[in-house]
């Protein structure tokens, strides 16, 4: 029996509030040439969660993620990590951190285990706790039979893996990832995304990570903020931020005589033409025989219905 | 560890990662020799048949090989800005930036890195010396403060170098901006042809370009053995890398914001 140690050093919290991983407050970056990339947000991340921050290309997210990780100064507000002043004390939160930032950056020219091994040098991982580390990431991200080999020689998926690996020899409290699953094929970001999941399920690592692909955050976050033009525009859990789009749409195709109205317990009619007609409703799966046997009750024939829930990018489009 | 062990430390691997560069694929390091190899086996030996240049009773080409040790070290330290500008296009300097390694030691390590490279070029110049008999001093304690100076020289500007960086930005610029200094450098210092043919406005210029006090520090070991200038042009380089990796180091940020 081998002894699994854990990748990272999430902490679990023993009762009472879980203590805060990030505490944003009143953030704001304003570059020199007066953009205001990030305009007055303010927000928080528990310990143990998975915090996904949406939003289009431009809104804010990467320079609210390099405040936070202390790469860019911030102009206005406060960034606690774990309780820490990131202005203060920017070398104490970023031995807390790991970073995979968006583009992949891992060094070609090297292995994949000096790749490793340069940064846990980098984060001041003792020498006897090293090698162990290095290989116990190498293993878990299935690098370990292509450890030797030149990184340029990999292929895209196993770039991204050895990013994430590289981030976790630290052992880091939180985890930031940048649009992790961007390029990679549909197998590759798969992997990458059980990856991710497992880390946080198993070592309770808090996880904070950026993305514009709605079912990845979907499937990904317990917590969901959309930033827009450096605004959070809203928070909240990804069922209750589908909810607010609406509820469910029915589409209803049919021939005969077509009702332009519907009695308001099955809904409301969103638009109807040629044969179609969607309706907006509350509960789909339970209303689709009851709105199925009121059209057929005033004589038409219906041919199909299809049901669509809201997805992240209503509430996006929203 | 207290601050100075993890500068200490964290620069130490930094020229660890480019020394395993160099070792997983070292044809860029030889490149590198062709062009000081040209200027002593070519435009050396050519111009060691005039002797008509007031080189202090030594032949032509003693008289340029510390001259071309000296440009062949400044071509590879001036390298050391666009290679940190492309290591922030591909995302490799925002990692190294998020660690808690002191910033400092990015710029440490780099500058060392290019003092590795200086020490490779300077045995291969004094290899070429030996296998075409220039005859220069091989004292070990010469051929080590020759290296000490190298070392030096290439931490000075490949400092500068990142500190030009973190202005320009871009590596468009970076090459241009190289070209527009080691060139300048080269043809106003003394490293080809001594100061006293300069026209008297070059000679005003060269007394205060940098690479006269090295190939001056090196030409004093490796030829004449006369060391009263050393102190000085040791203390000039000292004092001009300390200032470039402070300078280059509290800028180094501006590159990734």
């Amino acid at each position: 029996m081998t002894s699994t140690q854990p990748l990272t050093a999430g902490t679990s919290s023993e009762g009472g509030a879980a203590p805060l991983a990030i505490e944003v407050s009143g953030l704001t970056k304003v570059y020199s040439d007066g953009t205001r990339a990030v305009d007055n947000i303010s927000f928080s991340v528990k310990e143990g969660e998975v915090f996904g921050m949406l939003g289009p290309n431009g809104a804010g997210k990467t320079t609210t993620i390099k405040m936070i990780t202390t790469l860019a100064r911030l102009t206005v507000g406060s960034v606690r990590v774990f309780g820490v002043d990131v202005t203060a004390s920017p070398q104490d939160v970023r031995q807390m951190l790991g970073f995979v930032p968006q583009a992949i950056s891992v060094d070609g020219d090297l292995t994949g285990y000096e790749n490793l091994l340069i940064f846990a040098k980098l984060f001041f991982v003792d020498h006897e706790q090293r090698k162990k580390r290095i290989q116990e990431a190498l293993d878990y991200f299935g690098l370990a039979d292509r450890a030797n080999d030149l990184v340029k020689h990999y292929s895209g998926g196993m770039m991204r893996r050895l990013e994430i690996a590289q981030a976790l020899v630290n052992r880091p409290r939180l985890l930031f990832l940048d649009e992790p699953s961007i390029g990679l094929d549909p197998y590759s970001r798969r992997q990458v995304i059980e990856q991710i999941k497992e880390l946080n399920r198993e070592f309770g690592t808090t996880i904070f990570v950026t993305t514009h692909d709605m079912s990845e955050a979907d499937e990904l976050c317990q917590r969901l903020a959309i930033m827009n033009l450096g605004k959070l525009a809203i928070m909240g859990e990804p069922a209750e931020l589908k909810k607010s789009v609406g509820g469910d749409v029915l589409t209803v195709k049919l021939t005969g005589p077509m009702a332009s109205e519907l009695p308001a317990t099955l809904g409301s009619v969103v638009s109807a033409d040629e044969g179609t007609i969607k309706i907006l409703t509350a509960d789909g799966e339970r209303a689709i025989p009851r709105i199925t046997d009121y059209f057929e009750g005033s004589g038409a024939v219906v041919e199909s219905v299809s049901l669509n829930r809201p997805t992240l990018d209503d509430v996006f489009m929203k | 560890m207290n601050n100075i062990q993890r500068v200490a430390s964290s620069a130490m691997t930094i020229a660890e990662m480019e020394a395993r560069k160099i070792r997983h694929d070292s044809t860029e390091l030889w490149m590198r020799c062709v062009q000081p190899a040209l200027w002593l086996l070519i435009f050396g030996e050519v111009f060691n048949s005039i002797r008509s240049l007031p080189t202090g009773g030594f032949s032509y080409i003693q008289f340029i090989t510390p001259g071309v040790l000296a440009q062949s070290v400044l071509f590879v330290a001036i390298f050391y800005g666009i290679t940190i500008v492309w290591e922030r296009d591909v995302g490799l300097l925002t990692k190294l930036l998020s660690t808690p390694s002191p910033r400092i030691s990015v710029v440490v390590g780099k500058a060392l890195a290019a003092g590795v490279r200086g020490i490779f070029q300077g045995i291969m110049i004094f290899a070429l010396a030996l296998v075409i008999g220039v005859n220069i001093r091989f004292d070990p304690l010469d051929v080590l403060g020759v290296f000490v100076v190298v070392v030096l020289f290439a931490m000075c500007f490949a400092s500068l170098s990142m500190t030009l960086a973190s202005f320009l930005k871009t590596r468009d610029r970076m090459m241009g901006i190289g070209q527009a200094i080691t060139i300048p450098l080269f043809f106003g210092s003394n490293a080809i042809y001594p100061v006293s043919m300069m026209p008297q406005w070059l000679q005003y210029v060269s007394a205060y370009n940098p690479l006269t006090y090295v190939v001056d520090a090196m030409r004093s070991m490796l030829l004449t053995g006369d060391y009263s200038g050393l102190p000085l042009d040791i203390a000039a380089l000292l004092a001009a890398t300390v200032l470039f990796v402070l300078s280059a180091s509290i800028l180094l940020k501006r590159l990734i914001e």
